[in-house]
Parts: structure tokens; sequence; C-alpha cells
């Protein structure tokens, strides 16, 4: 069954070419960070909020990425920041697919006053600039993993109410909808039934896209100060602390962190374009 | 591409640029009243030909060869160019630059000396202050100032209630003209550092007929009464001063300041590298300092600064209520880490509120706990009733922005120094400088980050607002001790400074013992010129004084 | 739907967007802890005069009412002033940064649109090659490039090495131009002065290049996916048959019709710019709303906030106007 499983994976993937090997590509990289989330105590040389050599010491056989600048192992302090950021992602995304997906499915489906209301509401959030948003709700609301998770969450929630709320109004008027509905389906089971999963792959592709986006506005909060406090390791927050000796030439504090940001919102980027082709649907972007 | 095509781009582009153009209105109408005010000014020095007879000290120091401008980078800002309402430290330079108070302090020391008066009196025990104008003060733009406008300055001050208001509101009683050269200011109890508060920018005359009676005016460019008047001012960006020909004092050698406002320390430090500035002040990064100090054209002048960094522990909140938890604190601290690691030795370990180099000041902390003394804090927390077993929990919290971006970093070493006494758990936590200050206040934070520039030089600023009961509400922490109380009060009202100089010194000892705040460090200030720069002096009143610098040129 | 009648419309549909954004502003920011007062004076003041204060910024009225003389204020076209630093008007505050973003936003703007041409034309016309291939992933990695670091980056090579490009700033102090528009480039144009115009552009370029760089990876896909489709059609074919060579196909023809999507996509486009101009205002140290507005939040100056909120909000729907009435005007079919 594995095996199976397994080779017609590989041949969606032959089959999709250029994309295929993208989203291959973008599944390692996640899975390298989950592993590195997943083990950090067993990857991680030291412990990541302790002093365990000399301020800002350039990589070495001791220290493979160098020290950061306190004297901070910066590769311990990479692999335990890939927690922070997996967990805010992980927190926000959940908290905005579930207020944006059901108020998309009811919004959409209902339609008339509530949905132009709703519709109103969440454009109105969607057209300002997210960061902005962002930063003006989670300075306000203060530091820490939840209160970065809700400022994420605000933003993106009108992205997947957008998306469903589109699909379902599109489906709405379908045949099988129609047929079901004329057959004496409750609301709910259409919903539940029929809706719902036509919506779910779509889900899936914006949800990868969604999350690359979500990865960089993060690490944008915590550039300004505004995520985890210090000493949690958090990669937009060390790339920021490092800034001050990163001009005169010592870039390790920096680089690392940095490189990290970049190949995980990388990673889900090809995922989601990949999903996108392999998964046969339309551009969603 | 074609017609219609650019035409939409040219459609967009000036679309863009009426916004831009009605968006920008009303700074533009601001500029075109400065540049005028600048005209003006260039003007009357023009028709002033020679100026008024200044000391004849001046006409010898001409003869040497000096140029004719120094250029001074600055990554602060101008607040607000009146009296009224500026209330940081930068603004305050300015305003010692070009105007003069009651009193003020002699370069390079922490002492007092007449400003603008002659001469003053003080009577009925500390709560009368009669000041003696001298008789040949100006205005920059050549009009008499008096003490009719002392006053009005004074008065001015009250009725705005500005930031800095309470220097005036706290004391003041009254305010009278006795004749043109004197005034008379009834305060509301005696005060023995009035002279000292008389010496802060909230205190210096300004010309009535150039400021508004009852508004703040954030860009006047007017001045006051000192060695320079401000010839141009671009917010944020430059302001040029030049020499007031109708100061009193002792002209400047050097006939134009221009202060270029950076915005980043690294681009100020890259212009003085390639010579767009002689002078990089205020304030450049740890790191670019220990770099500059390798550059052979340059030199790096390090002095002792005002500015303090301490603890403070919410003594409601259990488990800081327990002196020996607080004196284990003080004890593990390692300020030597902080000072070296965070700010590679650009500040001094600090063990006393009252700053290293002030009167009455003595390392009370470092006498009682020594430094990083792990050995003792266990032996506290022992007594204190906690082990490796059953660890103290501490809630550390940190302010990101205000104080800095080297405050995680300083969290940061303070959890890993406490944490080494094995008994001690820390968790930081932090808040932006807003939230910050309500939530202290509000007395929920129980071990917060403070920093503390003073407003007058004296140590009651660092005791005081502190340590007496009713003065140290904002730190939420209404540490009380009546003991402490009584020997504040008395050292508030003694006009005896060794009696006074006593005083403090028993505070201090009992602040050590009692450790609801515990210092950490004092702030050096850093001045790095090309070497042909002279006359930079450093004191703890942290103001640079442009008007004696100068600088050599040719050989 | 004649165009006047939509316009009207579309200005009238921005006023709850705004209502809405401000109310969830104004919310979080009057219930969470921390206001403007006890930010500037809260180390030193006596309780009584923060009290004092506060009473004067009317600050100690109940919520609602403060939020009913705001919006009154606000339908007068009063933004009120700064509750901090001199009490200046908040417009005038505004305008002081916002000329800076906006410079910033156009030449990262003009930037996208230059590669984003660039590469979804070698994209397009090699569709389907390596070329192609490589269009497509350089469009995602771009837009992964962490504006921070790609930033320091640039700092560190252009700046410190190669000592070519300022790092911050918008321009050498004492070089700024008179106050026009506000736009350094346009002011030194306008001023002729050659020293003030290089000095801007120099200070310009870093920042709008890495912005520019991020945001160009939409418009790679764009293009290419617009001239693949106007290539594909009948009158490129009929160009081609008539004997025109591939150059004047592609530019006089093909590209034109490729830059009306660009067009289409330029509303959203200009709320990322924005949001990415934070990141780079705060790594080039560049005095515009982003930096404005982040130090205005931490000091709680209510009033300077919820002012650019609004002026935000307006800005991001002028545009998207804008670009609405342009197409309209460029694709006679539309019609609304």
């Amino acid at each position: 069954m594995r095996t199976f499983g397994f080779s017609r994976f590989s041949c969606m993937v032959k089959d999709a070419g250029l994309d295929g090997y993208m989203m291959v590509f973008g599944l390692i990289i996640i899975l390298i960070t989950l592993i590195m989330a997943a083990f950090a105590e067993f990857i991680a040389p030291y412990n990541p909020v302790k002093i365990v050599g000399m301020p800002v010491v350039p990589p070495s056989p001791k220290f493979p990425w160098g020290t950061d600048t306190i004297g901070r192992d910066v590769f311990s302090r990479v692999v335990y920041g890939s927690r922070t950021i997996l967990i805010v992602i992980l927190m926000s995304t959940a908290l905005s697919m579930s207020i944006g997906i059901p108020l998309g499915l009811i919004s959409g489906y209902i339609g008339g006053k509530l949905d132009r209301t709703f519709s109103l509401i969440m454009d109105s959030i969607y057209a300002f600039p997210g960061l902005i948003l962002a930063i003006a709700v989670a300075a306000m609301l203060g530091p820490g993993i939840y209160n970065t998770s809700i400022s994420l969450a605000v933003v993106y929630i009108p992205t997947y109410f957008r998306m469903v709320r589109g699909q379902v109004l599109s489906l709405r008027e379908q045949l099988f909808v129609e047929a079901a509905r004329a057959l004496g389906a409750t609301d709910w089971r259409i919903l539940r039934r029929y809706i719902f999963p036509s919506v779910f792959f779509i889900i899936a592709v914006v949800f990868s896209l969604n999350v690359a986006d979500a990865i960089l506005t993060e690490a944008g909060l915590s550039f300004l100060g505004l995520s985890v406090p210090s000493p949690t390791p958090d990669w937009g927050f060390d790339l920021k602390n490092g800034q001050r000796y990163f001009l005169s030439g010592k870039w390790w504090p920096v680089m690392f962190p940095g490189i990290m940001i970049i190949l995980l919102a990388l990673g889900f980027g090809l995922l989601g374009e990949g999903l996108n082709k392999v998964l046969g649907q339309k551009e969603v972007r | 591409m074609t017609g219609k095509e650019w035409g939409i781009v040219v459609v967009l582009l000036i679309i863009g640029l009426i916004i831009g153009y009605f968006a920008a209105a009303p700074s533009r109408t601001a500029t075109i009243t400065t540049t005028k005010t600048a005209v003006s000014t260039v003007t009357v020095t023009k028709t002033a030909g020679v100026p008024p007879p200044v000391t004849t000290t001046t006409q010898t120091t001409v003869a040497k060869k000096y140029a004719d401008t120094i250029t001074i980078g600055v990554t602060d800002k101008v607040s607000d160019l009146d009296p009224a309402n500026a209330y940081d430290f930068y603004t305050w330079e300015v305003f010692n630059n070009i105007g003069e108070g009651p009193f003020k302090y002699k370069p390079g020391t922490t002492e007092l000396t007449n400003g603008i008066i002659e001469d003053y009196k003080v009577e009925n025990g500390g709560k009368v202050y009669i000041l003696k104008l001298r008789k040949n003060l100006k205005f920059a733009d050549g009009t008499p100032c008096t003490a009719k406008d002392l006053k009005w300055a004074i008065d001015r001050v009250a009725r705005i209630k500005g930031d800095p208001a309470w220097f005036v509101l706290d004391f003041v009683n009254k305010t009278e003209v006795v004749d043109d050269y004197t005034l008379k200011i009834t305060l509301k109890h005696p005060v023995a550092f009035y002279p000292a508060v008389l010496a802060v920018p909230t205190y210096f005359p300004i010309p009535p007929n150039k400021y508004p009676a009852d508004k703040i005016s954030s860009d006047n460019t007017a001045g006051s009464i000192g060695p320079y008047k401000i010839t141009k001012w671009v917010r944020d960006q430059v302001l040029i001063l030049e020499t007031n020909p109708y100061y009193y004092g002792e002209k400047p050698k050097t006939h134009r300041i221009i202060i270029k406002f950076y915005k980043d320390a690294t681009t100020m430090r890259l212009a003085l590298e390639s010579g767009e500035i002689d002078v990089a002040w205020r304030t450049l990064n740890p790191t670019d300092i220990s770099d500059l100090k390798k550059n052979p054209n340059l030199q790096v002048v390090e002095g002792k600064g005002s500015f303090i960094r301490y603890i403070v522990f919410n003594t409601k909140i259990k488990p800081f209520d327990n002196k020996k938890v607080r004196q284990a604190l003080a004890a593990a601290l390692d300020r030597n880490a902080i000072a070296q690691r965070v700010f590679l030795g650009t500040v001094d370990p600090l063990y006393s509120l009252v700053p290293m180099g002030m009167w009455s000041h003595e390392d009370v902390f470092k006498e009682k706990y020594g430094e990083a003394n792990l050995e003792l804090a266990k032996k506290l927390l022992k007594e204190a009733g906690y082990s490796e077993n059953n660890k103290l929990k501490v809630e550390l919290w940190y302010t990101p922005s205000h104080y800095g971006d080297t405050e995680a970093d300083v969290a940061a070493l303070i959890k890993e120094a406490w944490e080494k006494t094995g008994m001690v758990e820390v968790t930081v936590k932090s808040a932006e400088w807003s939230t910050y200050l309500e939530l202290t206040r509000k007395g929920q934070l129980p071990v917060t980050l403070y920093g503390w520039y003073p407003d007058y030089i004296d140590p009651d600023d660092y005791l005081y607002p502190f340590l007496h009961t009713s003065s140290n509400r904002w730190l939420g922490e209404p540490y009380s001790n009546p003991q402490l109380d009584k020997l504040l009060e008395e050292a508030q009202v003694a006009l005896d400074h060794n009696k006074r100089a006593q005083l403090y010194k028993q505070v201090q000892q009992i602040l050590a013992d009692d450790s609801p705040i515990v210092p950490i460090f004092q702030g050096k200030l850093y001045v790095v010129a090309n070497k042909n720069v002279h006359g930079i002096v450093l004191d703890p009143i942290m103001l640079l004084r442009y008007f004696l610098l100068y600088k050599e040129v040719g050989g | 739907m004649s165009l006047r009648a939509y316009v009207i419309t579309r200005i009238f549909l921005t006023i709850p967007m705004i209502l809405i954004l401000l109310t969830l502003v104004f919310l979080v920011m009057r219930v969470l802890p921390g206001n403007p007062v006890i930010a500037m004076v809260g180390m030193k003041a006596s309780p009584k005069y923060i009290k004092q204060l506060e009473h004067q910024l009317g600050l100690d009225k109940p919520l609602w009412l403060q939020y009913v003389d705001y919006l009154v204020d606000l339908m007068r076209g009063d933004f009120g002033r700064s509750m901090i630093w001199g009490k200046r008007i908040v417009i005038q505050e505004i305008m002081d940064h916002f000329p800076a973003t906006l410079e910033l936003t156009i030449g990262g703007f003009l930037v996208s649109v230059l590669l984003g041409l660039l590469t979804g034309m070698i994209a397009g016309i090699r569709s389907g090659g390596k070329l192609d291939a490589s269009m497509r992933i350089y469009s995602i990695v771009v837009y992964s490039l962490f504006i921070p670091l790609l930033g320091m980056m640039l700092q560190l090579v252009f700046g410190v090495w190669l000592r070519a490009l300022p790092v911050g700033g918008r321009i050498d102090p004492g070089l700024e131009p008179p106050t026009v528009t506000g736009l350094y480039i346009v002011d030194s144009i306008l001023a002729m002065r050659l020293d003030s115009l290089l000095s801007a552009l120099a200070h310009l370029a870093l920042p709008s290049f890495t912005l520019g760089l991020v945001l160009s990876g939409i418009y790679t896909r764009l293009v290419r996916s617009s001239l693949m489709e106007v290539l594909g059609q009948d009158f490129i074919r009929a160009c081609r048959a008539r004997g025109l060579s591939g150059r004047i196909i592609l530019f006089r023809h093909a590209l034109k019709n490729a830059l009306i999507p660009i067009l289409t996509m330029m509303g959203l486009q200009f709320a990322l710019l924005l949001a990415g101009a934070v990141l780079t205002e705060t790594t080039f140290s560049w005095p515009g709303m982003g930096t404005f507005l982040v130090e205005r939040i931490t000091y709680r100056d209510f009033t300077t906030i919820q002012g650019s909120i609004v002026f935000y909000a307006l800005f991001v729907a002028l545009i998207s106007l804008v670009v609405d009435i342009v197409y309209a005007y460029v694709d006679p079919r539309i019609r609304y």
C-alpha cells in the first residue's frame, strides 16, 4: 500500500514536471525545519539561551555558526528558533482558518445582507497593508507567542474568507448542489457534504501560499521587536539583535537566521505553487 | 508602447505629484516662514556691521587661525525649539548653546556659576530667590532682555503646562519683577538645589515678541540669549548656528556650527570617516566606537555620563517583599558582564544610585555585596527558604525600544547571572514603553529595568524620586521607609553642603541594605572627532558646548 | 452605471472601510494599558499632574464619547493634534513623513515593474524552456527574500565595502531642496539643484531596489502569462504573416496588451508596497510613514496613530480607485 502510494506520488511529481520538483523541494525544506523543531534537544549542541562563549565569535568547529551578540551559540538558537516560528505560524493559521473558512462558507451560502456586511468588513481589512495592521495590533497586545499569533490571524482571516466565499458562490448555483437542495437536503448538510469538500483542495493551496506570507510577516514583526520577548530564540528577533554588528562585517548572527526565514518561506511558496499545478487547480494568487 | 499607455503613466505620475503637492502644503508654508526669519536675521548681522563691543579677550583669540565652520553629526532629534515644551537631552543641548539661564555649569565640572545673572540672594530660609540680571543682556535679534522678559518666560512655562512645566509648577509660588534687572522668585517651600533647577532650559529667557504667549512654538528659530543663534533650521535635517553678536560673554572661536541630523549611527560613522562631518556625537554604536578607535586620523574622547540604569523590585509583590531575596539578587548581579559583553566597555558598572563623579557618591553595593557574589547570593537565598529544588521564580520585565536595541541582551545577561546561583528561575517578559510604564505604575510588574536621565545635577534627583515615599509612586512600588523619608527631606532643605553630603551617604547605605532598587551601570559619553578639532569638553552635565570647539586650519 | 456614479459609489464605500479599521485600532488601543501622557512624563511627573494632562487631552472622558468626538472631528476633516512632543497637527506630522514613503514606494514600484517586465518577457518569449523555468523560480524566490536581510546585505556590499552608496537616510543633511512636493527627487529638479538630485537618487537606490526586487516576482508571472496569451492571439499571427519583425511585434503590440494586467494589479500591489516599505524604511533608516508609525505606536500617540491608519486607508482606496478609472479608460469593454 505504501509503495503504491509512493509510486503514485512520484508519478504525479514526474507528470507535473518543474512544478513537481518544486513541490518536492519545498516539502524537503519544510520537513527539515519540522525535524529541527521536533528534535531540537538532540540537534542543538548548546542551550540556546545560555552564554557559552565570547560574544560574536566567528564560525569555528566549536561554534559551527559562530556566537551571537552576547555569546550564545547561533546554530543552537536557529535550531530552537524554528520552534517559535512554526508554533506561531501554526496557531495563527489555525485561528484565521477557523474564523475565515466558516464565515466564508456561511456568508457565501446565505448571501444577502449578511454576506454584504461580512464582505465589507473582510475587504476593508484585506485591502489594508497587512504588515501595518499586524504591527498596530501586535504593539498594542504586547509581545508573546499568543499575541503574535492573534495579530497575524487578524491579517489573514480575510484571505481565507474571500477565497472560500468565492468558491461557495460559484458552487452554490451548480447542478449537484441544486439537485441536493431539490432532494430536501438541509443547508448544513449541503455545506458539509457538497460544498466543503470541493473547497478543501483550494484551501490546501491557499494555505501553503499564505503560510509563506505569514512567515515573512511574523519575521517582520519580530524584526521590529513586536514578537516574542528575548531571550526566546526567534529568527526575526535574532536577526534584528545582530544588526548592530552586521555592518562591521560580523555577519553570522544575522545571516543564518535570515537565510532560514527565506528558506522556510520559500519552502511553503514552492509547495503552494507545486500543489497548485499538481492538484490541477487554476492559479489562485 | 504608444501614446495611450504613455498617457496613462503620465496621468498617474501627475496624480501622484498633485497628491504630494497638496500633501506637503502645511510643511511648505512652515519652511517658507523659517527661510524668511533666516534671511532677516542675516540682514541684521550685516546692518549691525561691527558687532557691539565684546570683551577684549575675543579680539586676541581671533588672531589665531581657526576654521570658520565645524560640522557635527548626531542621531538625536530636536523635539521642540521651545523651552516650554522641550524636555529631552538633545534639545536641551541646543538650548544650552543658543541660550542661557540664571545659572549655568562651569564646563568640565558639575559646579554651578552665574549665567545671565550678576548676583543672587537667598532669603526667607531658602524660600525666596532674588536674581540680579546682567545689565547688557540682549536677545539674538538685538532687543534687550530684562527681568520682565525672564518673568514672562517662566510664567509662560507654567501657563502652557508642557512636559517640563513641573520644573516651575512644583517649585515656584510666584515671580515678581522688582526692577528692570531684579526678579524675585518665591518658592512653595525651600529647596536646597533650586539653583540647579534654575539652570535648566525651562528657565531660559526667550524674546516675547517672537514666541506666542500661550502656545507651543515647535519650530521657532528666534533663539534665546546664548553664544549662538539659529540661522537655519530644517527639522530632522540640519541646524545651522552662527555666533550671536549680542551675546554678553566671550565670543566662540568657531563662527558657524552645522549640525547634521542622521537617521542612523552607521551613516553618521561613515560620514565621519569620509570627512563629511568633523565631529560625531550622540550616539554612535559601541561596535562603531571600538572600530573607530583604530583609525589614526580620529580621536575618541570619552567622558563620564550621568545616565544610569537600574533594576526596580516591586516590594509589594511576593517574594520581593522579602529583603533577603532582593539582597540575594543584588549580590548575584554581574555588572561587568553587561558592561563588557553588551556595551563593549562603553558603560561603567555602577554601585549606587548616585552616579560616579557626583559628590556624595559611594560604591555602597560593591562594599556590601561585592560583584557577582554567588556564595553570598546562595546563602541569602537559603535563608529566605529557597534551594535548588525549590527555586525562586522571578518575572523580569524590559521594554524593547526605549533604551535602544541592546535592551534584550541586558535582560538576557541579568537572567544568566541570577540563574547561575542555581536557585533562581527567571522568565523574561517585555512590553512597549507606554504599556510598560502604565503597568509599572499600577504595581503589576515585579521586576523591571529602568533608566534615568537627570533633570538637575544634584544627588537629590537620583535619590528622592526613587526612595521618598510619595515621590516613587511612578515605580508602582510604594516602597516606603520613614527613616529614609526623613533623611531625604532633611537633605532637600539643608543649605550646608557638607551636611547634605553626609545625609546622602546615609541614604545610600540604607538603599544598599534594603535594595529596593539595584543600580546596574552608568553611561559614558563618546565624541569621535577629527584629530584637529579641539575644545571637546565632556562632563556629567552631558551637554556638548559647541562654543568651546575650534578647529585649527593648516599646520 | 456610468463612470461618475461608479466613482461616487466607490468613494462612499471607502467610508465603512475606514470606519471598520479605525474602530478596530481605536478599541484595541484604548482598552489595553498605556497612553501618551504616561509615555511622555510617566516617569517623573506626579499622579496628580498626569491626571491633569489626561484631562487636558480628554483622555478621562468615557470611551464612547472620545470615539464619537474623534469621528465628528474627522468628518470635518480635522485629524486633531498629536498628543506628544509639541502636540503638532497630525496632518502636518503625516505630511512630513508621507512624501518619503511615497518616494520610496514609487521607486520600488518602478524597479519592480522594470524587473518584472524584463523577467516576464524573457519567460514569455522562451516559454517552456529552461529560461522560462528559471524565471518562474526567480518569481517565487524573490518574493521569499526577507526585506531586512536583503537590505542589510546590500548595505554591507554597496555601502561599507564599496562605499558607493549611502546606507541610510533620504539625502545628505544640508542638501535637501526647498520643499514643494516633499519628494526630494522632484523638488531638486524644480529647484535645479543637481547636487541634491544626485544625493537623493543615491539614497533612494538601495531601498527602492530592495523593495522593488522583492515585489517584482508578481509582475514576472503577470507579464509572462499575458504575453503568452497575446502572442497566441490572431492579430499577432496576422502581424507575423504580414512580415513584421519579431521585435516590432513584441514591443509595439504584444507588450502593449501585456501592460493591462499590470495595471490591474497595481492597486493590490500598492498595499504590498506600503507594507514592504515599513521594513525597508526600518532597515534603511528611511524617515517615512512606516518608521514614524512604529515610533508613535510605542508612545501610544492615539491621535497620530488613528490619523495614520485613516490616511493609509484613504490612500489605498484612492489608488485602487485611480487604477479602476484608468483601467476603464484603457479597456472600454469595462463598464460599471
